[in-house]
């Protein structure tokens, strides 16, 4: 008989703080492990706020585990706290897209890589926006590349919802190719590869084309007008 | 026979194959009598510790919360293992049956005496836990809970059932 003691369990290390959520790192039951904390406004009223979180909270761990169910990698979920508002999830190891590209963008070269990371970009969102879900935000720091394995791992759905109208896919495309826009548009055309790789894999490709012209036309918001 | 830590309490695991007596155990359960509690899960359905670790851990939070969907801590570790709302489907499932023959024994917070008392319990092989992984019912497993192809190309059983326990209750 042996005894497996792991002291750690259940130390906090925060690792970053957002505006609906602060991330840590502690390990559960002997794996390295993420814990996302969704923390309470405040300024809300007591019972809107818990609900609203609890909404979210549940959203957020419903979406991830669709994600995985359509093909994409997401971290693996390992618990789920209602009265904390925490998720704990697998600690990827590996870094984010966006220091990626902009080791890429600074140093130059390394074609290959950039269009295999652009690849499994597009297949991975058309895999979502296929099975019907939308990510919300998906920008490159939320994008992570698994260290030997090379696979790219999508984080961070707390925006994410279920729609299968173009409108929605396009408008997600869109904030990427903003995104990308801004901040690396120093490693040449991405979205170009994006879409083709997108293209290949969705099935309904030409209704989210026509549609992400016309947002591309007038941005993200509809307008609201008569 | 193993020892996991949880948090502040532990969880000893114990893999038997050739077990003779499912039928005595499966009626002591029921009638309560069973003598130190312990929780048998249907080891075919399990291809590694991970998943059950998952189980406990969510036991124990309910339990320190006086939260337990289920009557007794160690029918919860089943309920919770199925990654199912259902609570007779999931004992039938997931738990032992009168002829189970391959058994995994799960006890909380176990003293020495207790765990010889498991051993004597159960009339059965005991085996390493390393053997679980070959000895799963992958048909089973994927039809139980549910597994797609698609989902099996990027991680491991193992992991897709941690994933349906977490997010149960969230659906």
């Amino acid at each position: 008989m042996e005894i497996k003691t792991d002291s750690n369990d259940g130390t906090l290390i925060l690792v970053k703080q957002g505006a609906e959520a602060r991330v840590f790192e502690s390990t559960f039951v002997g794996r390295r492990s993420i814990v996302k904390e969704r923390f309470s406004k405040k300024y809300r009223h007591p019972l809107l706020d818990s609900k609203l979180t609890l909404k979210r909270l549940n959203a957020e761990a419903r979406c991830m585990t669709k994600a995985r169910r359509l093909g994409v990698a997401t971290p693996v979920l390992y618990a789920v706290d209602p009265i904390l508002y925490t998720l704990t999830f697998e600690y990827v190891e590996g870094s984010s897209v966006k220091d990626i590209l902009l080791e890429i963008g600074s140093n130059g070269g390394d074609s290959k890589r950039l269009s295999d990371i652009a690849m499994q970009i597009g297949v991975a969102i058309g895999k979502l926006h296929d099975g019907g879900l939308i990510h919300g935000d998906l920008t490159t720091s939320n994008m992570l590349i698994r260290s030997g394995t090379n696979e790219l791992v999508l984080i961070d759905f707390g925006l994410s919802f279920t729609s299968t109208i173009p409108e929605d896919k396009a408008v997600d495309l869109y904030v990427l190719e903003r995104a990308l826009l801004s901040l690396h548009s120093s490693c040449g055309n991405l979205m170009e590869l994006i879409l083709a790789s997108y293209r290949k894999t969705s099935k309904q490709w030409s209704s989210t084309s026509n549609k992400l012209a016309q947002v591309r036309q007038r941005g993200r918001k509809r307008t609201m007008v008569g | 026979m193993k020892v996991f830590q949880i948090n502040d309490s532990t969880l000893t695991l114990a893999l038997f194959t050739d077990v003779t007596n499912s039928k005595e155990l499966l009626d002591s359960m029921q009638a309560g009598t069973l003598e130190p509690e312990v929780a048998f899960l249907n080891a075919s359905l399990i291809p590694d510790v991970f998943p059950v670790l998952a189980a406990a851990h969510k036991t124990l939070v309910s339990k320190s919360r006086g939260s337990l969907t289920t009557r007794t801590l160690h029918s919860e570790l089943v309920y919770n293992y199925s990654g199912s709302k259902h609570i007779t489907e999931s004992l039938r499932r997931c738990g032992i049956s009168d002829s189970s023959s391959y058994v995994l024994a799960a006890c909380f917070n176990t003293s020495p005496d207790e765990v010889k008392a498991i051993e004597k319990l159960v009339h059965g092989k005991e085996i390493n836990l390393e053997e679980l992984g070959e000895r799963a019912d992958q048909a089973q497993i994927q039809k139980h809970f549910k597994i797609t192809g698609p989902e099996l190309t990027l991680s491991s059983v193992g992991d897709a059932i941690t994933c349906r326990i977490a997010a149960r209750d969230a659906l």
